[in-house]
């Protein structure tokens, strides 16, 4: 389980790192473009689908380190056993939820062939949407590879978000120490 | 009735740890299952996929990544020495200028999270080997780091105005005179506690101390002059500047020759993560306001409140305590998300300015960060400072009545946060 998390750690941070660099390298372009009075006409487009694929993969990401936005305080607070048997329910809420969008993002792609974009026309649409039922399949990979650290973590009654917090700190107060003369 | 069992779906969800983006979803499917049937399903994947193209979102990375960029290329020291010379000369001269900087560090990045862990770790050290007590270091830092989402850049704003339909642009002037409204208040408070705990001044002013600061700190102006000079003089969009921050912010990292790319990595990682996880929740919240918009939620709520009150402060009064109860619980992003979409209706029914309301739910959300149990601005600066957190609490109660006090103002005289917008849009 190990490695596979960590494999997908891998690629999913390239991912990322690959659609900031590409997302910023649109933006600037299609500006410097419109300031000297040449306006590229797949800029919105284009934009919005990187926006759209940064999304979920960073989500899928944002999964595998259990980073979305919650409110953990009532979960920890549910006395053990209890608690073990909501986090099983919410983890399956949650997996549900993206085998559902993978399954039904794929009926969209079935419906979508042969369509292309409006401003690149050569770009099928299949290809620009793939990130729903890929995303959600690597969404769903990515819960239960991080499950079982997250089910110990609220078993023993740890906040994910201040451990996170508490790293990030470390990191910043090392820097900072090693910044001085 | 329907609305009822989606709401405690929801609220179900998320006292279980559920994604806050997946529990609204799935409180929508819940609703939609039972109104329109399992056919409708389908439409969920369409919809979380236009939700997460929203071009003016673009932004958000953008910002995110410009203000990363400026952080890893050694900004925060030249800007911590040139508000030192401005101000340090103040007794309790370390808390003015961490609140001076943050004040900086809002025109960059948009992330008050971000800015409070880069400038405490430097900032707050040096405040307790000068006599502050921990709580005030970290009561200092985590109230003055709320101003980022005050003054523009600001993600919660850029949110807002997506959410409501509203200009970005005019959202951000309307942030600039509380965001100074509220630094100052701040470092009125600071001087008080100064004074109190008889805590030192830092080095005398001199002008030629002043100058060099100012020109070793110089290229860092670059990006505020970008971002407002470029917005608010039409030349370039929010999204536009956005882009055109993270050109400079490569420019003046590579003028300081300083750029760490191991951080810049991890900064660009964690811009890409934020973006991911708030553009979530964005495509979520259009699954979730298709369904409402059909039931007609928002306009029945909307006729709900003006059979009570049409009153427009009575009505700016009862969604104040609502979003600062809100704020309690949700981090910004999921509370202007959630609720907006819904309030809207009756702002513009009532004949609030949603640019106004704007000022208001973003006002209302800085002092929701400094309010636990979901407090990250303030976790992150008992984090760094070592303290308790309801030590800390126990000052920063003051530094939220500042915050609360421009809060009332802004609410109440519009002419606060509205003038400048009245003076370059509407004139």
């Amino acid at each position: 389980m190990d490695r596979v998390a960590k494999v997908l750690d891998q690629v999913l941070v390239w991912f990322i790192l690959v659609q900031m660099i590409a997302l910023t390298a649109v933006v600037i372009v299609a500006v410097l473009a419109r300031l000297t009075g040449n306006s590229v006409s797949w800029y919105d487009e284009i934009a919005a689908i990187q926006l759209a694929w940064l999304t979920y993969y960073g989500g899928a990401y944002a999964a595998l380190h259990r980073r979305h936005i919650g409110f953990d305080t009532v979960l920890l607070a549910i006395p053990m056993p209890a608690r073990t048997y909501a986090v099983y329910f919410a983890e399956a809420v949650v997996i549900g939820f993206f085998a559902l969008l993978a399954f039904t993002g794929y009926e969209v792609l079935m419906i979508l062939e042969g369509e292309y974009l409006v401003s690149l026309t050569w770009v099928p649409v299949q290809l620009t949407q793939s990130v729903i039922p890929i995303g959600a399949a690597l969404f769903v990979l990515c819960e239960i590879v991080s499950f079982p650290n997250y089910l110990r973590t609220c078993q023993r009654g740890v906040s994910l978000e201040h451990a996170e917090i508490e790293e990030e700190v470390e990191m910043e107060l090392a820097k900072a120490q090693g910044a001085k003369p | 009735m329907i609305v009822l069992a989606m709401f405690l779906v929801l609220v179900l969800l998320i006292c279980l740890n559920v994604p806050i983006a997946v529990g609204l979803a799935v409180a929508a499917i819940f609703g939609l299952v039972v109104v329109e049937g399992t056919g409708s399903v389908v439409t969920v994947a369409l919809d979380m996929y236009n939700g997460s193209t929203k071009f003016s979102l673009i932004a958000i990375p953008m910002f995110v990544l410009a203000g990363a960029i400026m952080n890893a290329g050694g900004i925060t020291d030249k800007l911590i020495n040139f508000v030192n010379a401005i101000i340090g000369f103040v007794r309790g001269g370390l808390a003015m200028v961490n609140i001076g900087v943050s004040l900086f560090f809002a025109e960059i990045s948009g992330s008050a999270v971000a800015d409070v862990a880069a400038l405490g770790s430097v900032l707050i050290p040096q405040m307790k080997k000068r006599g502050y007590s921990a709580p005030l270091a970290a009561a200092v830092t985590s109230s003055s780091a709320s101003l980022a989402i005050i003054i523009p850049p600001s993600i919660p704003m850029i949110l807002y105005a997506t959410s409501a339909g509203t200009s970005v642009e005019q959202l951000f002037v309307a942030g600039i005179v509380p965001g100074l409204l509220g630094a100052f208040g701040l470092m009125g408070m600071a001087y008080y506690f100064a004074r109190r705990y008889n805590l030192p001044r830092e080095e005398a002013f001199e002008f030629r101390r002043l100058w060099r600061t100012m020109v070793e700190a110089l290229p860092a102006f670059a990006l505020p002059v970008i971002i407002l000079g470029g917005i608010f003089g039409g030349y370039v969009t929010a999204t536009e500047a956005a882009g055109l921050a993270v050109v400079a912010a490569i420019g003046v990292s590579a003028f300081y020759a300083r750029m760490d790319f191991s951080h810049l990595k991890r900064a660009m990682l964690d811009g890409g993560v934020q973006t991911a996880v708030v553009m979530l929740l964005v495509a979520a919240s259009v699954v979730m306001g298709g369904f409402l918009t059909r039931a007609q939620i928002p306009q029945d709520f909307a006729r709900w409140i003006l059979d009570i009150t049409t009153n427009q402060w009575v009505i700016l009064a009862i969604l104040n305590v609502f979003f600062l109860v809100i704020g309690f619980f949700l981090h910004s992003a999921a509370a202007i998300i959630l609720v907006v979409p819904i309030v809207i209706p009756l702002i513009q029914a009532a004949g609030i300015d949603p640019i106004h309301f704007g000022l208001v739910v973003t006002l209302n959300l800085a002092l929701g960060q400094q309010t636990p149990p979901v407090a990250s601005v303030l976790i992150t600066a008992c984090a760094v400072a070592r303290a308790n957190i309801w030590d800390v609490s126990k000052i920063n109660i003051y530094f939220i009545g500042v915050l609360f006090a421009v809060l009332m103002l802004c609410t109440y005289v519009p002419a606060v946060p509205m003038y400048l917008v009245e003076v370059l849009y509407r004139n």
